[in-house]
């Protein structure tokens, strides 16, 4: 029994960091329909940008953390002017956006390559590794801070899209970007703040993951995994995206300590064809019926 | 009577709100009909329901006799039932002439292998398809634009060529949603002619969509206007002219036009 | 010949035979797939079967991989087809995925560090001569009804369904087919190597399959081949800068999306009929300006 609840928290930490990714592609596929595969490459930055504030300039633990979100807000917004702007302006189909997304994917992943080289690189140790024990528990450190702090960002963004203007024009975008801009949303800077969010949790999940595995050019392709959560909980749906990957997180720790390791990664594209082919909407996304 | 189509108590409803309720009407063979009603009637909604785009949720659609309210679009064209659409759907990268023959694929039968190795049914088919999207497009002239581009087609012209790749399926109902839309009153009289002419020459029924009073009146001889997914009235072009409840829905109470 | 160039010049059939495949999918029938790696892989994975373990001639091997991706495709077809677009694109991304992951698990096979001594039956004489039936097939598929089906798919699917084209049939067809290319190439693909380990389909694989095919021209098959064979050389002469091959992928990517989303050839052949077809709409063009003017 002990085992099984130790599997559990550790399943809630990794997915309330798949949460933190996830949320990016869902946010992206509400306002704008496509699968914005670059966001892999904007997660390995973040571990990157985090990385290097940390060894090479140095900073202390929160302040590497901002600067890692910042930058990825920054790269996420400077993806979307460079790679999807002018096809936005096209009204291009969805297609185009998702192999421009693939192009840009493959561009950050091989420029880290080229220039930083492949080599895996291990985050300075900041937390103590021994664990905490809550009753009979043993619980590490650093999966019960990325649990507080992914929940907190969570609860941020929530509250921003609920209670702000600018929240309330991305709901407004996400429901009908065309009416939105009709009613005078201007949809080029909901564009824009949702890339930045998106980015600013890539950030933060980034520097999560590198800290908890390693930080390697590919780790994109891991990051993969979010967005089958996303799919998962539902395309565009937030509380959708956030329920999946905790699933995900919690159903990938029980089958690599149960089943074996092996089969972790299998799990999740298991997972998202099942969901593809007898609930293509996830668990909270909602269906359509073409228009003729 | 020999109808074509027999529409019995057709009802969609998105999510709660129904788009058409309760509607029935029928068409006979060579007939011409006209459904015109406000925007947002439900008129695309009947096309898109007969047609099979959408899922009927209540009532029951017959062609020739035989129902096909849950066929998928592609089985009822293949019946004999074929559309127009209301804001054009070419394969518009493909010229005039591919678009055509395109659609006279039901016409051939040769298979997948006979067609990778050229064997003589192919050839054969292959010819006669050609020469028969080239006999239509004679027809409704279009013949001299064969090798252009849809999408390069003047407006006018590309709801002609939506017209003729209909008729490539030989279909036996035609439904045209709003043809003459943005066409001048000298392309409107041509697009009449053409009605006309492919009525008679392909022993056509047709169904048709339309704004234009003045062609609606001329061309059918019953239409059905229909108000908020409900038929408001039947007739003749003359009844309906003359109908109150008809007036109102389109003017308002005491409107002119 | 020199065995480099020679090496070089088999490489670059077997893209060519993936792409060929490919271009049926996505430049004809409009869908994109993720996943074509995940059939390359089912293909070199059979071949080898039969060959190496079987020790079946070539000609056994090459069919049975064709086979395989073929029934495997028509099976992701008849689960996947039927939904939207996108989520289709999706589900050939998860299907390539989980295709490598369990060749990684699968020790039979050799799992995660692969399969070597597969016997070298690769050689510029078979691999050019299945590339021209390749080419033939597909020009030939493309130009009957069931290609124009296709086609017609790709350019407005609503219109294609009330025109009588099953459209979910022919979406199934271009993916099982395609996937049919793309096992073959697998199958030579190993014997070329004589290794084969499931890294070599990951995601990348399918992603720069994708790139030669848009590359090229989507909906050109002149495209295709000129896209699989400049793609394949310009890279193996650019040995010296061969880190950055993927950085300028990326980049070329982004930048064929955003300026000429149809590739090098976008539609257009280069036969005699095709180069008339593009002189004819420039006239047509010239004329229409010239009426428009004239008014």
């Amino acid at each position: 029994m002990t085992q099984f609840f130790q599997q559990l928290i550790n399943g809630l930490s990794i997915g309330s960091v798949y949460a933190m990714m996830a949320v990016g592609y869902s946010l992206v596929y509400s306002i704008m329909n496509f699968s914005n595969f670059a966001h892999g490459g904007v997660i390995m930055l973040g571990a990157y940008f985090g990385f290097f504030s940390m060894t090479l300039i140095k900073l202390p633990f929160a302040a590497a953390f901002g600067l890692a979100a910042v930058g990825t807000a920054a790269l996420a917004v400077l993806i979307e002017r460079i790679a999807y702007k002018p096809l936005r302006d096209r009204k291009a189909p969805f297609l185009y956006f998702i192999i421009s997304a693939m192009g840009a994917s493959i561009f950050l992943e091989n420029i880290v390559i080229a220039t930083i080289g492949p080599t895996f690189r291990t985050y300075p140790q900041v937390f103590s590794r021994t664990p905490i024990s809550i009753g009979g528990l043993s619980i590490g450190r650093l999966d019960l801070i990325m649990f507080g702090v992914s929940a907190l960002c969570l609860v941020a963004l929530v509250l921003f899209i609920e209670r702000t203007k600018t929240g309330k024009a991305i709901r407004a975008a996400s429901y009908n970007m065309k009416a939105a801009a009709l009613m005078g949303v201007d949809t080029d800077r909901v564009v824009m703040t949702v890339f930045a969010i998106g980015g600013l949790l890539a950030g933060v999940a980034g520097v999560f993951f590198g800290m908890k595995y390693t930080v390697y050019p590919q780790i994109g392709n891991i990051t993969l995994k979010s967005f089958v959560a996303a799919v998962f909980g539902g395309l565009g749906s937030l509380p959708g995206a956030v329920l999946g990957s905790v699933i995900l997180g919690t159903l990938e720790t029980f089958v690599a300590g149960y089943l074996s390791s092996q089969f972790r990664d299998l799990i999740a594209f298991v997972i998202l064809i099942g969901v593809l082919v007898f609930r293509p909407t996830g668990i909270m996304g909602k269906p359509s019926e073409d228009k003729a | 009577m020999n109808a074509i189509l027999d529409v019995k108590n057709l009802t969609k409803r998105f999510g709660g709100l129904a788009a058409v309720s309760d509607v029935s009407f029928s068409v006979r063979e060579g007939g011409i009909i006209g459904l015109i009603g406000p925007n947002g009637a439900g008129k695309t909604t009947i096309f898109n329901l007969i047609t099979g785009v959408y899922k009927v949720t209540e009532g029951e659609v017959l062609f020739a006799g035989a129902p096909i309210t849950d066929l998928e679009p592609f089985r009822i064209a293949d019946r004999g039932v074929t559309r127009t659409f209301q804001n054009i759907r070419l394969f518009k990268n493909l010229t005039v002439f591919e678009n055509v023959l395109t659609a006279c694929h039901l016409s051939a039968k040769y298979s997948i292998p006979e067609a990778i190795l050229r064997l003589p049914r192919f050839r054969r088919e292959e010819k006669a398809i050609r020469e028969k999207a080239r006999d239509l497009l004679d027809i409704v002239g279009l013949a001299d634009r064969s090798d252009v581009t849809a999408d390069n087609l003047p407006y006018g012209l590309q709801r002609r060529l939506e017209i003729v790749r209909a008729l490539a399926l030989d279909p036996k109902l035609l439904l045209l949603d709003e043809p003459a839309a943005g066409m001048n009153p000298d392309e409107t009289e041509q697009l009449m002619r053409l009605i006309d002419d492919i009525r008679e020459r392909f022993k056509l029924s047709v169904l048709v969509i339309e704004h234009h009073m003045d062609l609606v009146m001329r061309l059918c001889e019953q239409i059905i206007v229909l108000n908020f997914g409900i038929k408001l009235a039947e007739g003749s072009p003359n009844d309906i002219r003359n109908d109150a409840k008809v007036v109102e829905a389109y003017l308002g109470p005491g409107g002119e036009e | 010949m020199d065995t480099y160039i020679q090496g070089i010049i088999m490489l670059a059939g077997i893209n060519l035979m993936a792409v060929l495949g490919l271009s049926l999918l996505t430049g004809f029938t409009g869908l994109f797939s993720f996943g074509h790696a995940g059939f390359m892989a089912i293909g070199a994975y059979s071949a080898a079967i039969v060959t190496s373990l079987l020790k079946l001639p070539f000609v056994f091997g090459i069919a049975a991989s064709g086979v395989m991706a073929g029934v495997v495709a028509l099976l992701i077809g008849k689960l996947t087809l039927k939904l939207k677009g996108d989520y289709f694109c999706i589900a050939t991304l998860g299907f390539g995925e989980a295709i490598r992951l369990i060749l990684d698990n699968f020790q039979g096979l050799g799992g995660s560090r692969g399969w070597p001594g597969i016997p070298a039956y690769t050689s510029i004489w078979n691999i050019v001569i299945v590339d021209i039936l390749g080419v033939i097939f597909l020009a030939n598929l493309v130009r009957s009804r069931h290609g124009r089906n296709m086609i017609a798919v790709r350019e407005e699917e609503l219109a294609a369904q009330v025109a009588g084209i099953d459209v979910v049939k022919y979406k199934t067809l271009a993916l099982v087919i395609s996937a049919v290319y793309a096992g073959v190439a697998g199958a030579f693909l190993g014997h070329y190597m004589t290794f084969i380990q499931p890294k070599m389909f990951a995601l990348i694989k399918s992603t720069e399959l994708t790139i030669i095919v848009i590359f090229g021209g989507l909906g050109s098959i002149s495209g295709s081949v000129l896209g699989a064979i400049v793609l394949t050389f310009l890279p193996e002469m650019l040995r010296a800068v061969d880190k950055w091959r993927l950085v300028a992928y990326g980049a070329a990517v982004i930048l064929i999306m955003i300026t000429r989303p149809r590739g090098l050839m976008g539609g257009v052949e280069l036969t005699p009929s095709g180069i008339r077809k593009v002189l004819a709409e420039h006239r047509a063009k010239r004329k229409a300006n010239a009426e428009r003017s004239a008014q």
